[in-house]
């Protein structure tokens, strides 16, 4: 056994440092050098590409309106796996859920209290508590920012979510919030019900030519219809035709699905140990 | 040339804290050992030209699974037998 263990790990590692001579130059196109010279007309761009990201890198800003080149093929060129992702996330926070809801019963639960921070919660220190008080908004707003952006900037609907949920793990675990476990996983359970149908129908919404098809790109101005040049630019917050949307839709599921692992989670590790 | 030191350095750091995480005994500390370890990797995704995976490493990695991890703890035992 253990000598499987090490044949394995140097087989591992011999592996690794032959793959990394292999590797290209980061951040180096792979494909034509010449593909992010600028480009005259709107239309699809197929003769200065060799390879497929070089056609991301050429297209998709016009094609999607959106700067994120890897926002514009999560949600758009690849946006069904991220359909498939979603639904991966939403079936397995309902049977966590489903799972850990069996371990307690409903009435030892409900009457926990909610607790301040000066109020000096039991096995919580004040510094905890103040530092969470301070930091959750901090938290909340980046993610925020992520979800809004994720369009514009590196993020996206995923980690902006992710970011949110750990800030509702830091709240937890220094246990600020204790109480209606029930109430709050009906109202986080609907929210996240919420982001996923979202999706879903935006990607209906687009059946007139293919399913999530990128329909409000380059129309209305209010409608996240702005065009973009090609190149480095800033951006405009209105670009990107149903990216926004769908990056909306999966931070809101995202964000409320953790939050329902952790709550769960949570309320049955705090009642255990009242048991005892 | 400093930036290809720190990125080894900071490579040593994330393998010695994986194995740290796998060598405790002590399930709080393997759980704080792997957390330092997603902290290195976030940095090393950033430098990498990743900022996405970086911040999804993060927000995962280091806090998400970190208070999944700790809360199990509360539920089940703190020392591996």
């Amino acid at each position: 056994m253990k000598l499987a263990s090490f044949l394995s790990l140097v087989l591992i590692t011999g592996f690794l440092f032959v793959a990394i001579n292999k590797l290209h130059p980061v951040g180096a196109p792979l494909g034509n050098p010449d593909v992010l010279k600028d480009r005259s007309s709107a239309a699809t761009d197929i003769i200065n590409v060799n390879t497929m990201d070089d056609y991301y890198l050429r297209n998709s800003q016009t094609e999607t309106g959106s700067n994120n080149v890897v926002s514009s093929i999560v949600f758009d060129y690849r946006g069904f796996d991220t359909l498939g992702e979603a639904t991966v996330l939403f079936l397995v926070v309902t049977s966590i859920s489903m799972l850990l809801s069996l371990l307690y019963k409903r009435e030892d639960v409900d009457d926990y209290e909610f607790r301040k921070p000066n109020e000096f919660p039991g096995d919580v220190s004040r510094i905890i508590s103040y530092g969470s008080y301070l930091l959750y908004p901090l938290i909340i707003t980046f993610g925020v920012y992520l979800v809004i952006h994720g369009h514009l900037s590196p993020g996206g609907g995923f980690q902006g979510g992710a970011v949110m949920a750990s800030g509702t793990a830091l709240l937890l675990v220094s246990a600020l919030i204790t109480r209606h476990v029930h109430r709050t996983r009906r109202i986080f359970s609907f929210f996240e019900s919420l982001g996923l149908t979202i999706f879903i129908s935006m990607g209906f919404a687009g059946i007139g030519t293919t399913f999530l098809y990128n329909f409000l790109a380059n129309g209305s101005l209010t409608l996240f219809g702005r065009a973009i040049p090609f190149g480095p630019n800033p951006g405009f917050l209105n670009s990107g035709g149903v990216l926004p949307v769908l990056s909306f839709a999966i931070g809101v599921e995202v964000f409320f699905g953790l939050s329902i692992i952790l709550v769960t989670l949570f309320h049955v590790a705090r009642h255990r140990k009242d048991m005892e | 040339m400093i930036s290809s030191v720190l990125f080894i350095i900071l490579s040593a750091v994330i393998i010695l804290t994986a194995m740290l995480s796998l060598y405790f005994r002590d399930l709080l500390a393997s759980i704080v050992s792997y957390a330092v370890m997603s902290l290195v990797l976030t940095v090393v995704y950033f430098h990498l030209d990743a900022p996405d995976v970086a911040i999804a490493e993060a927000g995962i990695g280091a806090a998400l699974t970190i208070s999944i991890f700790v809360l199990t703890i509360k539920l089940t035992r703190r020392r591996e037998e």
